[in-house]
C-alpha cells in the first residue's frame, strides 16, 4: 500500500512537471522575444478616458508607437490626452526591460482562461517600475493581464483582448486602470454657475480609480516612423 | 410705434457715449487676446497643472474657443454696466434735458413710450451682444485657430470636441442676451424714477455689483436667497459648455430671467403712467 502511495505520488509530480516543462525565466523570455517583434506600429485608435473628474468624449486619433518606449496620439487638429510620459500604454511598457527575476505564482483560472502568473522583479532598483505581475496564456503566448507597481505613478492594472493581430501579439483593445489624483480649483477663479454645481452629484474626491480604454481598429506594423513624429508638438 | 422706434433708435446711436461700450468690449477683448499671445502658455499650464501632474495634453490648447470663453468670462461684470449707460438714461436722460414732456405732448401713450424705451434699450443690446461675439469669438479664432476647448470647473475637467463647440456659443450668446435684456429692463425701471441719467446709471451698477457678489459667496446665509436673484442665472451660458448639457437647469435660469424682465417693465409702464412729469 505505501508503493502506491509512493508511485501515485510521484506520478503527480512528475506530471505537473511536465505540464510546466516551460519554467517561468524561459515563459518570460519567449514573450519578450515575442512582443520585440514589433519594432513600431501606426494605429487608428479611440480612446475612452473615464475618470471621475474628468468629461471626456471618446477620442478618434492614430496612435504611433516605437520600440521600446515612444508613443504619441495624434489627433489631427484636435487635443491628445495621454497618460504621462514615464508610463506608456503598451505591455511591453509595463514589463520591466534588462535582467529581471521571475518568480513563477503557478496558474490560476479566470473567466475560464486558464493562466499562468508570473511575477517579474527588476534588477535594476532604480527604474520605474518597482515589480510587475502579468497573467499569461500560455497556450497563445500572450500576455492578458498585467499589474504594474512603479515608482512615481502607484499601480497600473490592464487588461488585453485580442483579435485580429493576435500573431503580432497586438491588443484590439486595452483597459488600464490608474490611481487618479484629486482636482480641485478655487470657485473664486472659475465663477460655476450655481444652478449645474447644484445638480452634480457630489463625490468623494480622494483617492480616486480611473480607467482608459483603447480600442485599436487598424495596424500598420514595422512600417519605420521617424522619430520627428515623436517630438512633434 | 415703428416711428418712435426708429427716432429712438437715432437718439441712441447719435449719442457719442453709446459707442462708449463698443470701445470698451473692443479694448478688454484686445487685451486679453493680446495677453494670451505673449503669455498664454504660462497661463494654461498654470491652470492646468492639477491635471497635467498626471496627463500630457498635447495640440492648441490656446485656441479661439477658449480665447473667447476667457474674454465672456472677464466680461461678466462689465456688460451688464455696459447696458445701464444706454438703458438708464433711456427715461432719466429725457427728463434732465427736459424733452419727456414735450415727447408726453404728441400722440403716444405713456405704456407706448416705454416699450419704444425698452425696444431701443433692447436693440442696442442685441447689437452689443453680436459686437462681442464678433470681436471676442471669430477674432480670437483668426488669431489662434480652432481646436478643442477645454473647460474648468471647480471640481471638473470638460473637453469639447471643435465640431461640438460652434452651436454652444450661439446659444450662450443668446443666453447672454436674454440676461442682458433682464438688465435693461430693470434699468428703465431705475430710470423712470430718476431726473437725471447718473442715478439709475450708477444704482444699476450697484445692485449687480453687490448681487454678483451674493451670488458667488459660498456662505450658508446666501443660499436661501441665492436662487431668486437674478445675478444667480445671469452666468446660465456656462451651462451650454457643460457636458452633458443642463438644459434643466439653464430653462429653469431663463425662466427666472425672463420673469424678472416683465417685472420690470410691468412696474416701470405702471409706475410711469402715474408718473408726475414735470419736465
Amino acid at each position: 500500500m505505501r508503493k502506491f502511495g509512493a508511485i501515485a505520488v510521484a506520478i503527480f509530480c512528475l506530471s505537473s512537471f511536465a505540464a510546466r516543462a516551460v519554467s517561468g525565466d524561459q515563459l518570460f523570455d519567449l514573450l519578450r522575444k515575442k512582443m520585440l517583434t514589433v519594432k513600431d506600429y501606426t494605429a487608428e485608435v479611440k480612446m475612452k478616458i473615464n475618470v471621475s473628474y474628468m468629461r471626456i468624449p471618446t477620442l478618434a486619433g492614430t496612435l504611433y508607437f516605437k520600440s521600446p518606449d515612444k508613443m504619441k496620439l495624434e489627433r489631427h487638429g484636435g487635443l491628445s490626452i495621454m497618460l504621462k510620459k514615464n508610463i506608456n500604454l503598451t505591455v511591453s511598457n509595463m514589463i520591466p526591460t534588462g535582467s529581471v527575476t521571475v518568480l513563477d505564482m503557478g496558474n490560476v483560472t479566470i473567466d475560464g482562461q486558464n493562466l499562468r502568473v508570473l511575477k517579474i522583479i527588476p534588477e535594476d532598483d532604480q527604474g520605474q517600475i518597482i515589480l510587475a505581475k502579468i497573467w499569461v496564456d500560455e497556450n497563445s503566448m500572450l500576455v492578458v493581464r498585467t499589474e504594474t507597481t512603479t515608482r512615481n505613478d502607484g499601480t497600473i492594472k490592464m487588461a488585453l483582448r485580442y483579435g485580429k493581430y493576435i500573431s503580432y501579439a497586438l491588443p484590439d483593445k486595452v483597459t488600464i486602470d490608474v490611481d487618479v489624483k484629486d482636482f480641485k480649483l478655487p470657485k473664486g477663479v472659475t465663477m460655476d454657475y450655481n444652478e449645474v454645481r447644484d445638480e452634480t452629484p457630489k463625490k468623494e474626491t480622494k483617492n480616486r480609480k480611473g480607467t482608459i480604454q483603447l480600442n485599436y481598429i487598424s495596424y500598420q506594423i514595422n512600417t519605420g516612423i521617424d522619430d520627428k513624429v515623436f517630438s512633434k508638438k | 410705434m415703428i416711428q418712435l422706434l426708429r427716432i429712438e433708435l437715432y437718439k441712441i446711436f447719435k449719442r457719442p457715449r453709446t459707442y462708449i461700450s463698443f470701445a470698451i468690449v473692443t479694448a478688454i477683448s484686445f487685451i486679453i487676446q493680446l495677453a494670451m499671445i505673449s503669455d498664454g502658455k504660462s497661463f494654461i499650464a498654470f491652470a492646468l497643472q492639477g491635471v497635467s501632474e498626471q496627463f500630457d495634453i498635447h495640440g492648441n490648447v490656446l485656441n479661439g474657443y477658449l480665447i473667447a470663453y476667457i474674454i465672456l468670462q472677464s466680461l461678466l461684470m462689465q456688460i451688464p454696466l455696459l447696458i445701464a449707460l444706454v438703458a438708464g438714461d433711456s427715461l432719466a436722460g429725457e427728463a434732465g434735458m427736459g424733452t419727456l414732456r414735450l415727447l408726453l405732448s404728441k400722440p403716444v401713450s405713456r405704456m407706448q413710450l416705454v416699450l419704444v424705451k425698452f425696444m431701443g434699450s433692447f436693440i442696442y443690446t442685441l447689437l452689443l451682444i453680436i459686437w462681442l461675439a464678433i470681436i471676442a469669438l471669430f477674432l480670437s479664432l483668426l488669431l489662434f485657430g480652432q481646436g478643442d476647448m477645454i473647460n474648468l470647473k471647480s471640481d471638473a475637467f470638460i473637453l469639447l470636441l471643435k465640431d461640438d463647440i460652434m452651436w454652444r456659443y450661439a446659444a450662450a450668446f443668446a443666453f447672454a442676451m436674454l440676461a442682458m435684456t433682464t438688465i435693461a429692463s430693470m434699468s428703465i425701471l431705475l430710470s423712470a424714477f430718476a431726473d437725471n441719467s447718473i442715478g439709475p446709471i450708477m444704482t444699476t451698477m450697484g445692485i449687480v455689483v453687490v448681487l454678483t457678489i451674493l451670488s458667488n459667496l459660498e456662505l450658508p446665509l446666501f443660499s436661501l436667497v441665492k436662487p431668486y436673484l437674478f445675478t444667480t442665472h445671469m452666468i446660465g451660458w456656462k451651462g451650454f459648455f457643460d457636458d452633458p448639457v443642463p438644459y434643466a437647469a439653464i430653462g429653469r435660469s431663463a425662466l427666472v430671467l425672463v420673469a424678472y424682465t416683465l417685472i420690470f417693465l410691468t412696474a416701470t409702464i405702471l409706475y410711469f403712467n402715474r408718473k408726475d412729469i414735470k419736465s
